[in-house]
């Protein structure tokens, strides 16, 4: 049930929880303190926000949008696989499934580059769930102003590298 | 807090900063105990965070999105999606209180002051860089690395840091790549996909040091101060 990620946190605090120890203060009170605060920030919004983020993947039409990113749909094909990443607001679980479709259905690498790169970056349900509340609204429009370009630049830089990559096995070296 | 703003002559003791860190986190000697808990205004404002606006606006979504559903796929698909949800969320809860233990204990133990000097709005590129390194390695989901990014810009980070650590976790994060990206995706993919990404959050961080937005740190959301 639990990955690498799980237990790597768990000697992480296993280590914090020895460093408290040795502070001269008492410091578990005013950790106990932010953990609440931060627990209520975060886990009622999250209860709506997952339930609300499972019917939108539901109603994504993921079928249809894979057969605007193959072979020759070129920047257009970037462009589209980039909106297509902000439609996503769910986990890993659902962008690489959906993911997976557009690769079956012929979508370019570069196109899947820029789909993931993008539901990485803007996926709703992050900023609704942890960016908003813990960071607020002037951060989010920063740090989204900031990475605009990025998907769209990681789509190119994987179309050099397809082409680079099919040069060499046409010259055959 | 008031401890975070002297100037400090001891920066190159560890030991002594982290002293000078806890004791900021703790502000006097009444507060570091459990004095808060019997805090009944306290509790009122937990509250009011944990059900304000935010929380009555994603339940009004979800409950327009699931009517959506309904009329399109009929009920038997909202209750095979509530069911997953609710294997999600299950699946999501210890996650989420392991990586709020881990922030709040670094949010006392941490030398706040120290770590803005090393990503700090004087760092440089080697602010970038250091950030960017710490969001590719940082363990677990979104849960652990949003509440950490909470405690750097506490901190004040400069904000072309905060930006390049974040961009990092969710382009480079090898927990990512290891868990979703190779068995999904095939190894070389993920090879090219982590290529073509790496300059990218070094570029987000200094698009976000010259972009004209405010940002200001000290006027962070409630909960995280």
């Amino acid at each position: 049930m639990f990955g690498v990620g799980f237990y790597a946190m768990l000697t992480v605090l296993a280590g914090l929880i020895v460093t408290a120890f040795r502070a001269p203060n008492p410091v578990f009170g005013a950790a106990l303190k932010r953990w609440i605060e931060q627990f209520a920030v975060l886990v009622p919004r999250m209860f709506c926000a997952l339930i609300a983020a499972g019917f939108c993947a539901k109603l994504l039409p993921a079928e249809w949008i894979s057969g605007l990113l193959g072979e020759g749909s070129g920047f257009s094909g970037l462009i589209i696989a980039f909106l297509t990443g902000l439609l996503v607001p769910a986990g890993p679980v659902i962008c690489f499934s959906i993911a997976a479709v557009f690769v079956k259905a012929g979508a370019t690498p570069a196109a899947v580059i820029t789909f993931i790169t993008s539901w990485s970056l803007f996926g709703a349900h992050r900023l609704f769930i942890y960016e908003l509340p813990l960071l607020g609204f002037n951060f989010a429009r920063l740090r989204m102003a900031s990475v605009l370009p990025v998907p769209i630049i990681a789509g190119i830089a994987a179309t050099a590298i397809s082409l680079v990559i099919t040069i060499k096995m046409l010259t055959g070296r | 807090m008031a401890d975070l703003q002297k100037p400090q002559d001891i920066q190159h003791s560890p030991k002594r900063a982290d002293k000078v860190a806890t004791a900021s986190g703790a502000p006097s000697g009444a507060e570091a105990g459990l004095a808060f808990l019997g805090n009944r205004d306290w509790w009122r404002g937990i509250l009011s965070t944990a059900f304000g606006r935010g929380f009555f606006g994603f339940m009004a979504f979800a409950i327009l999105v699931s009517i959506v559903c309904y009329l399109m796929y009929g009920m038997a698909a909202v209750e095979a999606v509530l069911r997953e949800d609710m294997t999600l969320l299950v699946n999501m809860m210890p996650r989420v209180v392991l990586a709020l233990c881990v922030a709040s204990l670094l949010w006392v133990v941490l030398p706040r002051d120290r770590m803005a000097r090393l990503v700090g709005t004087e760092s440089g590129l080697r602010g970038l860089i250091i950030a960017a390194i710490a969001g590719t390695i940082t363990p677990g989901g979104p849960s652990s690395a949003y509440s950490l990014l909470a405690v750097l810009a506490a901190a004040k980070a400069d904000r072309g840091a905060l930006v390049a650590y974040i961009t990092a976790w969710a382009l480079l994060g090898f927990q990512r790549i290891l868990i979703w990206d190779m068995p999904f995706m095939g190894a070389e993919f993920s090879m090219v996909r982590f290529v073509v990404s790496m300059p990218l959050p070094i570029l987000a961080g200094l698009i976000a040091r010259h972009i004209p937005i405010r940002f200001d740190a000290s006027k962070l959301p409630k909960g995280s101060r």
